[in-house]
């Protein structure tokens, strides 16, 4: 199996400028890493000539400490059984990436969803202009910047007596004798 | 809410006692509590020796089950929903998220407290309420009709314009026609 992958990398490295890559024999998996600007062409790639030619599924990441979106394609080839993760970074602040819909038509789908719930730009998507948000006026949802408590604060209103609940977090804490992290500290009542 | 002599004539107390025992459901579901209805219904618990049945439109129905989270997509076709009933008509809010927003608190998209969108008559509390609470909820509804006091399209009506005020706030896209009745 290791050489399976090892080959399945090296013949991709040999046409395109891999940046890094990942391999996990356990997984039957290999992690490609590439600039934003080679994913059209390695997929299409992988597709035609190298039996991937399912794609299970696409998704996003938000790296918001470095900046950037992490944009991932999951690819499976049915014939040697083996998964491909192709992964790319694009700016944050400036969110584009190529439309890829006429490679897999399902792309059409996820990319709609990505616009909607993290605002990135696909030029030339043909599609609604809505997906699952009717009328939404504010920020990409799905954003790590987003606040949805205070959204939710200021566009629903609430019922008093949710604010003096008891913690659930601390007394657990008190009764096995551990320590909050720091990360959830802020969330406790 | 309730009658202000809190008295009923003879003749209500008849339409009202008709009324308890014929509670047809609409067969619609929002958020995850749709999943004890079919439980509510069956040989098990068997809704339907207290005459709680389905109904299959909006217009043959009496009781309108919230069951669960609102989106505020969804917000707006249970409105929708709600006026096209016909008088009598009862609302059930279902489980916590109805009544304080539940786990979706604070999430982006969904309303945290139903009454003031919709009048409701009983609400049934739990996460999810088991079919013997939702039985519970049926005989509370039942027993308030029978008293005459589950007035909420009552309610609606003579308090329309606090409600649309309501609903507009939370629905961006607001498009139906200005009627009253």
């Amino acid at each position: 199996m290791e050489t399976l992958l090892e080959k399945i990398k090296d013949r991709v490295n040999a046409n395109f400028d891999l940046k890094d890559y990942k391999i996990y024999t356990d997984l039957k998996r290999v992690d490609l890493f590439f600039n934003k600007e080679h994913i059209p062409s390695v997929l299409l790639y992988l597709k035609e000539q190298m039996g991937f030619r399912h794609l299970m599924h696409m998704s996003v990441v938000d790296w918001i400490e470095e900046g950037e979106f992490e944009i991932i394609f999951f690819l499976w080839a049915p014939k040697e059984k083996v998964k491909i993760f192709v992964k790319t970074r694009i700016d944050r602040d400036n969110p584009v990436m190529e439309n890829m819909d006429n490679i897999w038509p399902q792309l059409n789908t996820y990319e709609r969803e990505f616009k909607e719930m993290y605002g990135i730009e696909f030029p030339g998507l043909v599609a609604p202009e809505e997906f699952i948000l009717e009328s939404w006026s504010g920020p990409p949802p799905m954003r790590r910047d987003f606040e949805t408590d205070k959204y939710a604060k200021d566009n629903f209103a609430t019922r008093p007596g949710r604010e003096d609940a008891q913690d659930v977090r601390e007394t657990i804490a008190k009764r096995s004798g551990e320590d909050i992290p720091d990360f959830a500290k802020k969330y406790s009542r | 809410m309730y009658n202000d002599k809190n008295k009923q004539k003879i003749v209500d107390i008849i339409k009202n006692a008709a009324r308890k025992h014929s509670l047809w459901v609409l067969a619609y579901g929002t958020g995850c509590g749709a999943i004890e209805v079919p439980a509510t219904m069956t040989s098990r618990y068997d809704a339907e020796r207290l005459g709680v049945r389905g109904a299959a439109t909006p217009r043959q129905a009496d009781v309108l089950l919230i069951t669960g989270y609102l989106t505020v997509k969804t917000l707006k076709r249970v409105i929708r929903v709600y006026e096209q009933m016909q008088d009598p008509k009862y609302v059930i809010g279902f489980g916590s998220c109805t009544i304080n927003g539940g786990m979706y608190f604070d999430s982006y998209n969904t309303i945290n407290q139903l009454d003031l969108y919709l009048p409701v008559d009983v609400y049934i509390s739990g996460c999810m309420p088991r079919p013997e609470a939702v039985l519970e909820g049926f005989g509370k509804l039942q027993e308030l009709i029978g008293k005459g006091i589950a007035n909420g399209a009552q309610q609606y009506k003579e308090n329309l314009d606090f409600y649309r005020e309501n609903q507009k706030k939370v629905i961006k896209n607001w498009d139906f026609q200005d009627y009253n009745w």
